[in-house]
């Protein structure tokens, strides 16, 4: 008699529930969105015009983005310098482990996803209009942006970290902020490093298109370009984009891997 | 008989810290500076924020229901086809990109992986905007071809951790390399990969929230337009929707993928 075992019998119920769910919900987004192939296909020789007008790259144009490029990675040194700290006491007190109670846990666990809903952009946004347009606006948003970031990764390290310490700080007569200083944080250290790290790349990228929305850096040049239709120009500044991004993500990820 | 109180101080010198700590202040102070963010400028910012913020209240819920929310499904659509795309597109990739099944193609598909993801989705928009025309579809491509890189990336370091012993079972016994993927490594992958691609789509809305801004479609061009021309009622309306749609799909979408990583 041969031992194979039956097939564990299928759900079809759930089954055929997931699917057509998928199913109804791709039909209505494709539908919503006007996706068509035959369009992609017939618009295809346009897009090669376009690729031939944005190729070669404007090189000559290089120079003038040394300023806004510097500019933009002042932007996101400052966003993740400063979303660096305040996102140390957001994570703490969402740790369920460390909070101070279960009011702050609640509405520091609800604010920080909240900001978390928000993309980058938005946050540029918002701030170019309420401190007017320019780098101090990027470097805000970026500097919330990188709160949401830190907190929810690092107040779930901290969740799991060892209580040994902590209780230990307790038992000799420790405040609760020294609890968090000599037994929570040195626990939690290396992965801070590696999340802000993996931040700042996230800025890097981000502070690069900030700029569409009047928010400082290069993509304010980028705009205007774009705008005037210079597509030579375009494909140079993203160009340099690209490199700047992949090198410091190289150079970031070098960093994160040595420290593990 | 030791007069010794507490314990021994360790050593002090100076470590990689605190020389990581003065570069970073260093790199810090020089940004302020490059961009003029005085002391005087910052004391300001508070105070702008809040007078904004006032204009903000009440909420213009009558244009948020009749414009804002279409605009948001919009949003939602062209995350859900562009992550669509990225799955069809990233599952293959994701296999051929695992160098314990493919090595010399692994490095290949890896290179293109990496350069993809560099790119910000609005950049690749920017480009699609005028080859298919303004408006969401363009937005829809542009989410799909930037999350093929990490869906690929993070794709096949699943395939890279899976347990050989399927795989072998199936060559041993006469099975092609095809047959092995179709019978030992998808079965294994699945769940994680598409808890992965439940991840992105989570991802895409925020990014596809931002696409309106070079007229890619969604809920950002309604944001940028409502602030430019200083309609801080509707622009608040914007954004709470916006909070409480997200927070929804991240909830049910976070459970989900819980559900499936728990079999």
């Amino acid at each position: 008699m041969s031992a194979v075992p039956a097939k564990p019998p299928r759900n079809w119920l759930a089954w055929g529930g997931t699917i057509a769910f998928l199913v109804a919900m791709t039909w209505w987004s494709a539908h919503g969105i006007g996706f068509s192939l035959t369009e992609l296909l017939c618009n295809l020789a346009g897009g090669s015009r376009l690729l031939q007008e944005s190729w070669p790259p404007d090189f000559a144009f290089l120079p003038r983005l040394y300023e806004p490029f510097m500019e933009t990675i002042n932007i996101a040194i400052i966003g993740t310098v400063v979303g660096g700290i305040l996102s140390i006491p957001v994570a703490v007190l969402a740790a369920r482990n460390l909070t101070l109670g279960r009011v702050t846990w609640f509405v520091d666990r609800n604010f920080m996803n909240i900001l978390r809903t928000l993309p980058d952009l938005f946050w540029a946004m918002l701030f170019a209009t309420a401190v007017g347009f320019g780098p101090v606006a990027g470097a805000l948003a970026l500097s919330v942006f990188t709160v949401a970031v830190i907190s929810k990764l690092w107040s779930e390290s901290l969740e799991a970290i060892d209580m040994g310490m902590p209780e230990a700080v307790r038992a000799v007569g420790g405040t609760w902020l020294q609890m968090v200083q000599f037994g929570a944080i040195p626990q939690g250290l290396q992965h801070y490093v590696s999340y802000a790290l993996y931040a700042f790349e996230l800025n890097v990228r981000a502070s690069m298109v900030l700029g569409l929305v009047g928010a400082g850096g290069i993509g304010m040049i980028l705009e205007v370009q774009r705008a005037n239709f210079e597509y030579e120009r375009v494909s140079m500044i993203i160009l340099a984009v690209l490199v700047a991004v992949l090198i410091i993500e190289q150079i970031s990820e070098t960093i994160r891997r040595r420290l593990e | 008989m030791s007069t010794q109180t507490g314990l021994l101080q360790p050593q002090k010198r100076i470590g990689w810290a605190t020389w990581a700590t003065f570069i970073i202040a260093a790199l810090f102070l020089w940004s302020l500076i490059a961009i003029e963010f005085s002391p005087g400028r910052m004391i300001q910012v508070p105070a702008q924020v809040a007078r904004v913020l006032s204009f903000f209240y009440p909420a213009d819920m009558a244009y948020g229901w009749s414009a804002v929310l279409p605009a948001i499904m919009e949003s939602i659509q062209i995350a859900w086809i562009g992550t669509i795309i990225a799955a069809i597109l990233s599952l293959p990739l994701a296999l051929f990109g695992a160098r314990t099944l493919f090595p010399r193609m692994a490095r290949l598909v890896k290179l293109i992986s990496a350069t993809a993801r560099a790119f910000p989705e609005i950049l690749l928009a920017i480009y699609f905007v005028p080859i298919v025309g303004l408006g969401a579809f363009a937005g829809a491509l542009a989410i799909g071809i930037s999350s093929v890189g990490m869906l690929t990336k993070l794709g096949a370091e699943v395939v890279e951790s899976i347990d050989f012993g399927p795989v072998e079972a199936v060559e041993a016994s006469g099975g092609s390399r095809i047959l092995a993927l179709r019978y030992a490594v998808v079965p294994q992958v699945l769940p994680e990969i598409v808890a992965h691609w439940l991840f992105r789509f989570e991802l895409n809305i925020r990014a596809s929230a931002v696409l309106g801004v070079v007229g890619a479609g969604g809920v950002g061009g309604v944001l940028l337009n409502t602030l430019r021309y200083r309609h801080f009622e509707k622009a608040a309306a914007v954004l709470l929707l916006t909070i409480i749609v997200v927070l929804v799909i991240d909830m049910v979408s976070g459970e989900i993928r819980r559900k499936i990583i728990r079999g």
